[in-house]
């Protein structure tokens, strides 16, 4: 595969991985309730409208119907809806469109942040939320700035970073893990809890090891796939565990959506790791690795491999 | 040098945004109440023992801090007798949860006894094993719930005036209905918190704890059987947390209950402790109305944010009535049907669950928020319920519970209003999250000058209701007030030569003995034991004399012989109430129902002399 074509699929991961989670978002605001009850359902904030004239009954809904908190929380699946669609439209120089992205990356934070508050402040919570929270920002980076630019790439290894050093802290238990970490083990390998345990501390430690390995030349691919790998696994564990032909749509409605929201935990790592993955032909003139990261076009400096360049790509690179 | 300063500014601008959205109720950890366990000296290594005596059996549990590597993990029962501590049981603390079970038989429960726990050569634990209150009118138990120990809504509040009122009426049983443990990954620490906090009660009488929710690690609990749940929630049934945590959870709190009826183990080897304890002449059923229960996720059609939560008032209460799905299930209805025709050694029966058998509220929450039904209350399956209910009131059982964070009456109804059993839900001891009984309608048949929240209801599952209290907090709670969130206690007084039972319940930091002190609107209450089973519609069947005291009277169907209900008359008559127009076998005897008094009686017949 040349260049451009590697380059074409490194967006496309990017593209898809915002896409899942803005479609999976959608679904949970649209169908089930975005997380801002931690925000809203509060005395505080009722104090807050009620300064505009709001009576409780208008903010809340009586029950008979709904009120302020409900009618725009379900709005809120509008906003993410656009987003789902903008990520398959979004071009390089539509810049109200990625404008729009980026706020639906500001939307990601705001809910992450709902969940973190809900989770009484555990820290991991926001912080596995990063490749959520950023896959915006990385499609309209890498829209900007280059699929292969320092920037885009640094803020790719952030989200991945975020990403597995919070779920790696809850499953070594730095903080208590979660239950159904534990349950979907249980559920899908049949191991008894102490087994369990075992799994879920080695892969913890893993979690920390890749963040630690994507810093090291000679680890970083296999991270980046380890990663990829274990972020698919974990992203359908949740259907795989959950659903049941005995249920509703076979749970799908309650579980699917589960895994859409993490793509960003398996896409990520795999743009990476593609976008590490030094062609075979492009092998054999690289002596020195650590050039790599020295370059601004951290993946693919130009005196290296002018052959795969394309046009395209020298001409962006002459402007850095 | 670049990524450094680039993750530097996101941790500063994360910072920035935390503390700008920092909410003054809700700081964290560092304002959550602590949960560490304290380092004790050897003598003190005994934190606090519970136990039950049923049917000449002893039941005790030890709960013990940590004991160091190297030491004895022994621990001895000893009981004084003469003057001299005699050794009656030994046993090995267990891990995880370091609790001590004892077991011993042959009890003489005619008489108190002294006992100690000891643990090495230090450690002592003393308390007094009651004697079995047979001898007393009334029976007093104390109700307890939700022992939320955030400092958010007063949980960091000195539970002393609990132990000052329980002393000052020296109940006979204690009786804690469900979240003793709010922590979800800590039961050990906050088990050992409780200890310190109630165990000066604890030790001298009988305690039930029943393991809610909570306790065992999940903000709402549908145990099916003892199935993993993997959704966030827990709502697609099972348990959450490890089933060797669940364990652990009920050994702490159930190993000192008298053994279970039927000990099968549920899934991830989850063990059962549902059975009954006969104490001063009350037959107490000791129920699991989670364990065995199912989710409602992806069983029944979504009608709300949450696949546990009904917001559509127009929806169809019967389509979640979904076929299949359990509540008491059917070991605990078969015990139930057993428990209710066993009257030996007792006067009256109450059923203890973790929570009452419907929807007993409508708005939900911190602030507010009206929730048309909610599946985590036993009003949800319908047909669960009122299988429940029947089995109940076929034993004239009164229920007393808790876990609505809402004391409240209700008068239960499944074919007509007010045909089942009265339930009493007791206040949380502190309360976490706010719930009002609220209807949009007033309730029908009211008593005069009563609230318009009383009278004759359908919940939001169509089941029938009438309420006679509810202790609704402050709208706008104040701060930390315990008493504006209608935090509190119930008492029960079980009178077994009345055969009335009355329902108190109490705010938190009153004398409770004082005449001046109120009690939260709409208590005191007092019914009948016969009130638990008396529709509205029912006719008499003639009143029965008897040459004996007390009989045991049991009616019976004599078309489908099936058994209408068990009593124990209270003194030499009974009239027993019946539906109109169908006839009836009475059986009656001195313990048991052994015998045909009546072969087809119906309502309306004339007054008997039976000679038993």
């Amino acid at each position: 595969m040349n260049q451009a074509k590697l380059d074409n699929v490194l967006i496309l991961f990017l593209r898809l991985g915002a896409f899942l989670c803005f479609a999976g978002w959608t679904w949970v605001h649209f169908y089930w309730e975005g997380p801002y009850g931690i925000f809203l359902w509060q005395e505080k904030t009722y104090a807050f409208v009620s300064g505009f004239g709001i009576s409780w009954d208008q903010f809340v809904g009586t029950g008979a119907n709904d009120g302020l908190v409900q009618k725009w929380i379900a709005r809120m699946a509008w906003l993410y809806l656009a987003c789902t669609v903008l990520t398959l439209t979004v071009r390089n120089k539509s810049w109200l469109q990625m404008a729009a992205l980026l706020g639906g990356s500001v939307l990601l934070t705001i809910l992450s942040y709902a969940k973190y508050l809900a989770s009484q402040r555990e820290l991991p919570m926001f912080i596995e939320h990063g490749g959520q929270m950023l896959i915006p920002v990385l499609l309209v980076m890498a829209m900007v700035l280059g699929v292969r630019h320092r920037v885009t790439v640094v803020t790719a290894m952030i989200a991945f970073i975020m990403t597995f050093a919070g779920h790696g802290s809850y499953a070594v238990g730095l903080w208590p893990t979660p239950s159904n970490f534990y349950g979907m083990i249980t559920v899908i390998l049949q191991v008894e809890y102490g087994t369990a345990q075992a799994i879920l501390y080695t892969v913890g430690l893993l979690d920390f090891l890749v963040c630690i390995g994507i810093f090291i030349p000679r680890f970083r691919c296999a991270s980046a796939l380890y990663a990829a790998i274990w972020g698919l696994l974990t992203a359908i564990a949740r259907p795989v565990a959950g659903m049941s032909w005995s249920l509703h749509y076979w749970g799908a409605d309650q579980f699917l959506h589960e895994a859409l929201i993490r793509a960003p935990h398996f896409l990520i790592p795999l743009y990476l790791y593609f976008l590490w993955r030094v062609p075979r032909q492009a092998e054999s003139v690289v002596k020195n690795p650590e050039s790599l990261m020295k370059s601004p076009d951290m993946a693919n400096p130009p005196p290296l491999a002018p052959s795969v360049l394309t046009d395209k790509q020298l001409k962006h690179n002459e402007t850095l | 040098m670049n990524f450094l300063k680039y993750l530097t500014f996101c941790i500063g601008a994360f910072a920035i945004v935390n503390t700008a959205f920092a909410q003054s109720g809700n700081q964290g950890r560092s304002r959550d109440a602590i949960l560490t366990i304290p380092e004790v000296e050897e003598k003190d290594i005994i934190c606090f023992a519970l136990y039950t005596v049923h049917d000449q059996t002893l039941k005790l549990t030890a709960q013990l801090y940590p004991i160091a590597e190297g030491e004895t993990k022994t621990v001895r029962l000893e009981i004084e007798k003469d003057d001299t501590w005699v050794e009656v049981a030994q046993t090995t603390a267990i891990e995880p949860g370091w609790t001590a079970p004892f077991r011993v038989e042959n009890w003489d429960d005619t008489q108190a006894h002294k006992y100690r726990v000891r643990h090495g050569k230090e450690a002592t634990y003393k308390g007094v094993i009651r004697k079995n209150p047979v001898d007393k009118d009334e029976i007093i138990v104390a109700g307890f719930t939700g022992n939320s120990i955030r400092p958010g809504h007063g949980g960091d509040i000195s539970r002393q005036d609990i132990i000052d009122n329980i002393k000052r009426v020296d109940a006979d049983v204690l009786f804690f209905s469900g979240d003793q443990v709010y922590d979800h990954f800590k039961h050990y620490a906050a088990w050992l918190k409780f200890g310190r906090d109630f165990g000066e009660i604890i030790k001298d009488r009988p305690t039930l704890c029943l393991p809610d929710d909570h306790d065992v690690g999940q903000p709402n609990l549908w145990g099916e059987s003892g199935k993993v749940s993997t959704l966030s929630g827990a709502s697609d049934g099972g348990y959450a947390r490890p089933g060797v945590y669940v364990q652990e959870v009920e050994r702490a709190q159930t190993s000192h209950f008298p053994d279970p009826v039927d000990p099968r183990k549920i899934g991830q080897g989850i063990g059962v402790y549902f059975t009954n304890l006969n104490w001063g002449n009350i037959d107490f059923a000791i129920l699991e109305d989670r364990k065995f229960k199912t989710g409602p996720a992806g069983r029944v059609p979504k009608q709300g944010p949450r696949p546990d939560h009904i917001r559509n008032p127009d929806y169809d209460p019967t389509s979640v009535d979904v076929e299949g799905a359990v509540l008491l299930g059917e070991r605990q209805l078969e015990f139930l049907d057993q428990w209710a025709q066993d009257w030996r050694n007792a006067d009256m029966k109450v059923a203890l669950s973790q929570t009452i058998f419907c929807g007993g509220a409508h708005i939900h929450g911190n602030a507010n928020g009206r929730l048309h039904a909610d599946m985590d209350s036993n009003g949800w399956p319908q047909s669960g319920r009122n299988r429940a209910l029947r089995a109940l009131r076929k034993g004239f059982a009164f229920h007393y519970a808790g876990d609505q964070h809402l004391a409240t009456i209700f008068h239960h109804g499944i074919e007509e209003h007010r045909d089942a059993i009265w339930s009493f839900c007791v206040p949380s001891i502190a309360n976490l999250y706010l719930r009002w009984w609220e209807p949009l309608e007033p309730g029908l048949n009211r008593e005069p000058g009563a609230p318009g929240y009383t009278g004759d209801h359908l919940d939001g599952f169509h089941n029938k209701v009438t309420n006679f209290a509810a202790a609704n907090p402050e709208k706008n709670p104040a701060g930390k007030l315990l008493n504006t969130r209608s935090a509190g206690f119930g008492i029960v007084r079980l009178n077994t030569r009345t055969r009335h039972i009355t329902m108190e319940c109490w705010p938190r930091n009153v004398d409770i003995t004082d005449p001046t002190t109120q009690q939260y609107t709409g208590w005191p209450r007092t019914i009948s034991q016969f009130d638990n089973y008396n529709p509205p519609s029912w006719g008499k069947l003639g009143e029965l004399t008897f040459n004996v005291e007390d009989p045991v009277v049991q009616l019976i169907d004599a078309k489908t012989n099936e058994i209408l209900y068990t009593v124990r008359a209270n003194g030499r008559t009974f009239n027993p109430g019946a539906p109109q127009g169908k006839r009836f076998i009475i059986k009656a005897g001195r313990d048991a129902p052994d015998q045909i008094i009546v072969e087809q009686a119906e309502a309306g017949d004339q007054a008997r002399t039976i000679r038993l």
